[in-house]
């Protein structure tokens, strides 16, 4: 008993603006859009390219293998754009070498989330019942562990390497991905066209492949680009404490860790790092915001 | 009749989307008199609920009107939301059609409505206690009092409607404009509301605007009836009269496609074809020309001016419909 | 119309939910549907009307057991779609399809029209590609849209008629024998409503369809309906052909529709009394007849015992201890 619907489709087939969309009418381009997406976009591409194209077409210095007869060079030193730090190393090829880990554990633990988080937590959300009760609580139990204290129980354990970084930081992706996934699940469910196509006489399993996936990827897409920042994040803070990547290789993190002690001396070997950490983050950020406006999540 | 309370004349809604414009209403004139109950009926995308809205002031920043709307003499359109504010709620109240949406599910029904009561008047917290006890009353709520405790949730669809009325009647306004107020009501419960509205018209000397997609509800509440079509107004007449003297093409359409008891099952109906237009991309002669039975050349070529052709009785057709009973029963 | 067997027949169905306690509302058991008994006859349309709260929905949901109902029996073609599971009921079922009210909540956002249609089809691989698509395209044809241009489209790429003839192409698709509508054109305006019920009727002459027709609004019941059928708080109060119900209706829930409506023809005066009060709440229905809370003609008796339904005249069925006189309209 709703009021009608609009049923204002042109002849031709364009179709109309509908009647919500008639009251949220903008005035405004789509240029200002337009850049919302791209501007950030461009910067995350331009970035990896830089970071996993780059070193493979033109050679820049080795990033561990530096002599310390170029230690301390200030930035714009000939040959070294950032300059190099105390040990010799270029700067430069430290930040893109670094950026590749970054990138690396970004993105690997939340595929990792995304596959297996996803997977559990549609699972629970369509089949409701026992299974998902069990799969909740398994999931409230990853999600309670402090992140950072298991990260660094691994790390102690296992010692730190990038594998077991990525290994530390899924155990809390999992969970998130998790929620997310059942959440969306179980509000998808309760619409008629799951209802009629299980009336149609689609199985189960096909439902949850062709129907339900299909329509919360846009949500767990954009989840999943601000997660790849907060895995960053964290990397980053686990180098810092030297639990992460091990020196001498390169992570941002622990290039931030070594800058500390030459602050006052040469603060851009902290500042340089930062900047970077802060501008991958922060596009990361607008261009999952820009996504969710363009896909209508919430 | 008194003077009128409400004139509206020439206006014009269009927004712009995507960088298309829409004429959501194309020059629109009407006016409503003290005591009056007028109906505007229309399918979506006619114009009605956004011709409304737009004298009340309740359109995105985004559209565009122009034209006058005035009450008792002062201007409505242009005014800014202060100045509006003064009139809304106090001389002009609306009731919507969701009243799960407009209320807050937080707040009590009671202060909702001293809400409303103290938004126009300075009154004490018990003076404003006993005006609402007495609003509950006004639309026949039963067992007020407790009603005053309540959180909206705990009511159904048609008590909720009656809480809207009394938080639309706070101030005793001269004008209550519903806008689809029982379209998502049962047909039991829109009977008594409507016939509610009706009693309060009569206690409060309001004019009543009701604004619908339902014809049959128009014809049978309302003294004065518009048909409105793709923003514009293509018929207007006394209720009784448009019923058995419709001119307009699409108003006849619209009293054949209504359901109707008196008709044998399966009985074929006469039917309409296409869609309402495009309001981006308006056709150039009449917008009900593609659709229309009675379509000529003309009709496609210019836009039939609405005019008094008979006292009355406003239509913009080249060629109405014959004399005689339009319904086909 | 009928021979042989009915094509499906409902015994004593019963659907129940638990609600929870929620903000002041009590929870319970919704008694959503309580000993609901009717036949289909093969090439009949029975219709359904029920204001919020009847059941009329649960009950359609019910019937192709979404979810199963916690008693009763749903026999369709002699096979009991309750007791079965699984494969077997999936085989059974697929005779039975299903339009719901909204069009667009119905057909998922992202897949394209001749998928959406194409999906029974491929449920019950009935046929190739070859011949999947030949089906889609003479099915879309036949509920008037253009398989090329249309085919390809998202349903937010069509207006809301279309929208609902992609859902009834859909359920047309396996040739099903009996289309359970629920609310098929509530959502849609009254124009495009007239044009999607014509489409339901000439699918009914040429594919021989059966339908159980659900509705709020009894005029538009009653006119694509042979027999009618009329539920209140989950029981069934009048059955029987659509003129009898509607000239000589026995049920004062009934009686009181009938009031409630409006007629566009100002002639036909308004009912002098409107029924009062508002459903009860199905957690906690009346003792004896459910109705009498509200019935002007309830005694003692109504709430010590409820009254079965019985049929006072060939076809006609009534469930009152009082049914009203021959009351001609």
């Amino acid at each position: 008993m709703s009021a009608p619907l609009p049923d204002l489709l042109a002849p031709g087939g364009q179709a109309a603006p509908s009647r919500a969309r008639l009251y949220q009418a903008r005035a405004r381009g789509g240029l200002a859009r337009q850049l919302r997406l791209w501007l950030p976009a461009g910067f995350l591409l331009l970035l990896l390219f830089a970071c996993f194209v780059w070193p493979n077409i033109y050679p820049v210095p080795n990033p561990v293998r530096g002599s310390v007869l170029q230690a301390g060079l200030p930035p714009l030193s000939p040959g070294h754009i950032f300059g190099t730090d105390p040990v010799g190393n270029d700067v430069f090829s430290r930040i893109l070498y670094g950026g590749q880990i970054s990138f690396e554990v970004g993105l690997g633990v939340n595929a990792i989330g995304l596959l297996i988080g996803g997977l559990l937590g549609v699972a629970a959300g369509y089949w409701g019942g026992a299974a998902d009760t069990i799969i909740s609580r398994v999931l409230d139990v990853l999600i309670a562990f402090p992140a950072l204290v298991l990260a660094l129980a691994i790390a102690e354990g296992l010692g730190p390497s990038e594998l077991h970084v990525i290994m530390a930081l899924s155990v809390f992706s999992i969970p998130a991905f998790g929620r997310i996934a059942r959440g969306a699940t179980l509000a998808l469910r309760e619409q008629t066209f799951m209802l009629a196509a299980r009336l149609s006489g689609t199985r189960g399993w096909r439902v949850i492949v062709r129907h339900v996936v299909p329509n919360i990827v846009p949500q767990l897409m954009t989840f999943s680009l601000l997660g790849i920042g907060v895995a960053i994040i964290l990397e980053g803070a686990l180098s810092f404490l030297g639990l992460g990547i091990p020196l001498p290789e390169a992570s941002w993190g622990s290039m931030i860790a070594q800058g500390q002690q030459t602050l006052s001396a040469s603060p851009d070997l902290v500042l340089i790092p930062s900047a970077f950490l802060f501008a991958t983050v922060l596009s990361l950020n607008l261009v999952g915001d820009a996504l969710r406006e363009r896909w209508g999540v919430r | 009749m008194t003077d009128s309370l409400l004139e509206v004349e020439d206006l014009k809604v269009t927004f712009p989307v995507r960088g298309r414009e829409l004429r959501a209403v194309g020059g629109v004139s009407y006016s409503v008199c003290a005591g009056q109950t007028l109906a505007i009926v229309g399918e979506s995308g006619s114009g009605k609920t956004v011709s409304a809205r737009a004298v009340m002031g309740l359109l995105p920043a985004s559209a565009v009107v122009t034209g006058s709307a005035r009450f008792q003499g002062a201007q409505l359109i242009g005014l800014t939301d202060d100045r509006l504010r003064q009139y809304r709620g106090a001389d002009i109240a609306m009731v919507f059609q969701d009243p799960t949406r407009s209320l807050n599910p937080t707040m009590r029904i009671g202060s909702q409505i001293a809400e409303a009561v103290r938004a126009h008047r300075r009154v004490t917290k018990a003076q404003a206690r006993e005006q609402v006890t007495e609003l509950l009353r006004l639309v026949r709520m039963p067992v007020p009092e407790r009603r005053y405790v309540e959180y909206p949730h705990q009511l159904s669809g048609g008590m909720r409607q009656r809480v809207m009325i009394a938080i639309a009647l706070a101030c005793r306004p001269k004008l209550l404009i519903a806008d689809e107020a029982t379209t998502a009501l049962d047909v039991t419960t829109q009977a008594q509301i409507m016939e509610l509205l009706l009693e309060l018209q009569a206690e409060l000397g309001m004019a009543l605007m009701l604004i619908s997609h339902d014809l049959g509800l128009a014809a049978s509440y309302a003294d004065e009836v518009i048909v409105m079509y793709a923003g514009r107004i293509v018929e207007q007449a006394p209720a009784s009269r448009l019923f058995t003297r419709v001119r307009m093409p699409y108003t006849q359409a619209l009293f054949e496609a209504i359901p109707r008891l008196e008709r044998p099952a399966h009985a074929p109906l006469p039917v309409i074809g296409g869609r309402p237009p495009d309001l981006a991309a308006l056709p150039a002669g009449c917008s009900f020309a593609p659709r229309c039975r009675s379509a000529a050349d003309d009709c496609l070529a210019a836009e039939p001016p609405l005019a008094e052709h008979e006292p009355g009785h406003r239509w913009a057709c080249w060629h109405p419909c014959g004399a005689g009973d339009g319904d086909a029963a | 119309m009928t021979s042989g067997e009915p094509l499906l027949q409902v015994r004593d169905l019963v659907q129940e939910f638990t609600v929870r306690d929620r903000g002041g509302v009590k929870g319970g058991t919704v008694h959503a549907v309580s000993g609901v008994c009717f036949d289909v006859w093969p090439g009949e349309t029975l219709g359904i009307v029920g204001e919020t709260g009847s059941g009329k929905s649960t009950l359609a949901r019910s019937i192709v057991q979404a979810p199963r109902p916690k008693s009763g029996a749903v026999l369709f073609r002699g096979a009991d779609l309750v007791a079965l599971r699984g494969s077997a009921l999936l085989r059974a079922r697929r005779h039975v399809q299903m339009v719901f009210q909204d069009p667009f909540g119905s057909l998922d956002p992202k897949w394209r029209v001749r998928d959406i249609v194409a999906e029974p089809l491929i449920a019950y691989r009935a046929g190739d590609r070859a011949a999947r698509r030949r089906r889609v395209d003479q099915v879309l044809d036949l509920v008037g849209l253009d398989p090329s241009s249309h085919g390809g489209r998202h349903p937010r790429e069509l207006s809301g008629g279309q929208a609902q003839r992609v859902a009834i192409a859909r359920a047309v698709a396996l040739s099903p024998a009996l289309v359970i509508c629920d609310e098929p054109v509530s959502s849609l305006d009254v124009l495009i409503q007239a044009q999607v019920l014509a489409l339901f009727e000439r699918l009914r002459a040429e594919l021989g369809l059966s339908y159980l027709f659900i509705a709020h609004d009894l005029a538009l019941v009653k006119q694509v309906s042979d027999r009618v059928a009329v539920m209140y708080l989950g029981k069934l109060c009048e059955v029987g052909p659509g003129e009898a119900v509607y000239r000589q209706p026995l049920h004062p829930y009934t009686r009181a529709l009938l009031d409630s409506i409006p007629s566009p023809d100002p002639a036909a005066a308004r009912a002098a009394t409107i029924i009062g009060g508002e459903p009860p709440s199905p957690i906690h229905p009346p003792s004896g007849c459910r109705f009498r809370t509200r019935c002007p003609r309830a005694a003692e008796r109504c709430a010590a015992e409820e009254p079965a339904l019985r049929e006072l005249a060939a076809g006609h069925s009534v469930a009152c201890h009082f049914p009203l006189g021959e009351t001609q309209r």
